[in-house]
């Protein structure tokens, strides 16, 4: 079990990051085989901006192979767990070690969210295009967001305020104007618990504690119909494999990351080198990917989910015609063990995540609950973590 | 999904699957076609597709040549390289 994949000396403003983060003083290897010892050329945007900021990079943290499994579980370098057994991400436990002020993670299919809800930390997956994804290890483009996890609102915001921002590097960037717009304090005022997305007695206890807090500390608390968004699992799903065979499919063993030893031919190279350094759960993806993107199933899959990925806004958007946030669970229970991390599990779990995956909105998890805002509320999220923590 | 078009699937991204590996893929599959009853009950005959979920401005930079990274810095990292180049197996006979 390894938390930190690499360490490094620590400074007085330290963070992790997880190891989807490009970076040139340690190596990344998305948690696969494919990049074990890969050592990038250039530093990720979010490394440039943190060390001018003052941060000093503490170390690598463990994820799930190119972290779109439920927690990190399928880490190529084994999964991280808590002390009782049950499955954690490293993020979370790097943060209990202590020493450094957050940890930067990428957002892909909701690990970090499920995660910050299990060991209740905060975590902020800002609006899509206001944290720069270039140098980050590319899964899922349409909806991957890089985002900060730390023990407490205030944290967060300060390293989320370090890393945001214009970059021309990235072509899916917003206006530094609109930038500065989404981290901008504003109160909470009137919020709704979605109904239909059902969770443990625990998580559920935490929605109670959650709403409680909110309503003393003056925030309208009400109820809204989330039926219709459960329905971005199955569309996520869809987008994300696609996206994520794509993605993969430069790592081919010719000019970097690994190369397997058994072949002959160029097919068998490709092939062998790709079967060898690919988990089960990632090739599962790619062929899943590869087939939604086929001549039969362009049109009814995967044209179909882009669609409702728009319906999918759309409802989100009509209730913050309404709304400052909408709350819901970040997971279906607050420990994964063994039988909630088998194959393919993700694809149920996300249906919590997916709808602020998909749309691209900002969600903030803390307290255990997850809050997911309009696009560019994000300075109002992580306001309404803090009121979540004060009532704690 | 029968089992010949999920081989051909995995020569498409060379890959290569153990037959228990089909087995639980295949399944997987099955999973995943079950939920698309799910999509289909949502109408999107008026609705356009989202492939950018905001707004995409085209990022232009000044036309200026740039030298990044040497040969040999590229290839630092590859599993096989001489004399400058990347080595691969010989592709014609």
């Amino acid at each position: 079990m390894k938390t930190y994949l690499a360490k490094a000396a620590a400074g007085a403003k330290s963070v992790a990051l997880d190891d989807m983060i490009l970076t040139t003083a340690l190596p990344t290897t998305a948690g696969s085989k494919m990049l074990d010892g890969y050592c990038s050329l250039f530093d990720a945007t979010v490394v440039e901006k943190l060390q001018s900021a003052g941060y000093s990079v503490a170390g690598k943290l463990n994820v799930g192979e190119f972290g779109f499994d439920v927690i990190g579980e399928s880490s190529y370098y084994g999964a991280v767990r808590n002390a009782d057994g049950s499955y954690a991400s490293a993020a979370a436990l790097a943060l209990d070690e202590g020493g450094i002020d957050a940890v930067v993670t990428v957002d892909i299919n909701g690990a970090p969210r499920r995660s910050a809800a299990q060991s209740g930390k905060v975590f902020i997956k800002p609006t899509y295009g206001t944290v720069s994804r270039y140098g980050t290890v590319a899964v899922a483009c349409s909806g991957e967001t890089v985002g900060v996890m730390a023990d407490c609102a205030d944290s967060a915001k300060t390293v989320l305020g370090a890393i945001a921002g214009y970059d021309c590097k990235d072509g899916t960037m917003h206006a530094q104007s609109k930038i500065d717009a989404a981290l901008r304090d504003a109160k909470p005022r009137k919020i709704a618990v979605l109904t239909g997305f059902d969770t443990d007695a625990e998580g559920q206890q935490k929605i109670e504690a959650f709403k409680a807090a909110c309503e003393g500390a003056g925030i309208t608390v009400e109820q809204a119909d989330g039926t219709l968004l459960k329905s971005a699992s199955t569309a996520w799903n869809i987008l994300m494999c696609a996206e994520l065979c794509n993605n993969v499919s430069r790592f081919d063993g010719i000019k970097y990351g690994y190369r397997s030893k058994d072949y002959t031919t160029i097919d068998e190279l490709y092939t062998n080198s790709r079967t060898e350094a690919f988990g089960d759960e990632l090739k599962a993806a790619i062929l899943y990917g590869s087939d939604v993107l086929s001549t039969k199933n362009y049109m009814p899959v995967y044209d179909k989910a882009l669609r409702v990925r728009r319906v999918m806004v759309e409802a989100l958007n009509k209730l913050f015609e309404q709304y400052d946030a909408v709350v819901l669970p970040a997971c279906s229970k607050m420990k994964y063990a063994d039988i909630d991390v088998a194959p393919y599990a993700v694809y149920t779990e996300n249906l919590y995540t997916a709808p602020a995956s998909i749309s691209g909105l900002p969600a903030v998890v803390c307290a255990g609950v997850q809050a997911v805002g309009k696009a560019f509320s994000d300075g109002m999220l992580l306001e309404l973590a803090k009121t979540a923590e004060e009532g704690k | 999904m029968e089992k010949t078009t999920l081989i051909s699937l995995e020569k498409l991204n060379q890959l290569r699957l153990t037959d228990e590996q089909r087995d639980s893929v295949l399944a997987f599959f099955d999973a995943q076609s079950g939920r698309l009853a799910e999509l289909n009950a949502i109408d999107t005959e008026s609705v356009e597709r989202m492939v950018h979920v905001m707004p995409i401005m085209t990022v232009v930079r000044d036309d200026v040549e740039k030298k990044l990274f040497t040969r040999d810095e590229l290839q630092k990292g590859a599993p096989e390289t001489l004399d400058g180049y990347w080595q691969v197996p010989r592709l014609v006979d």
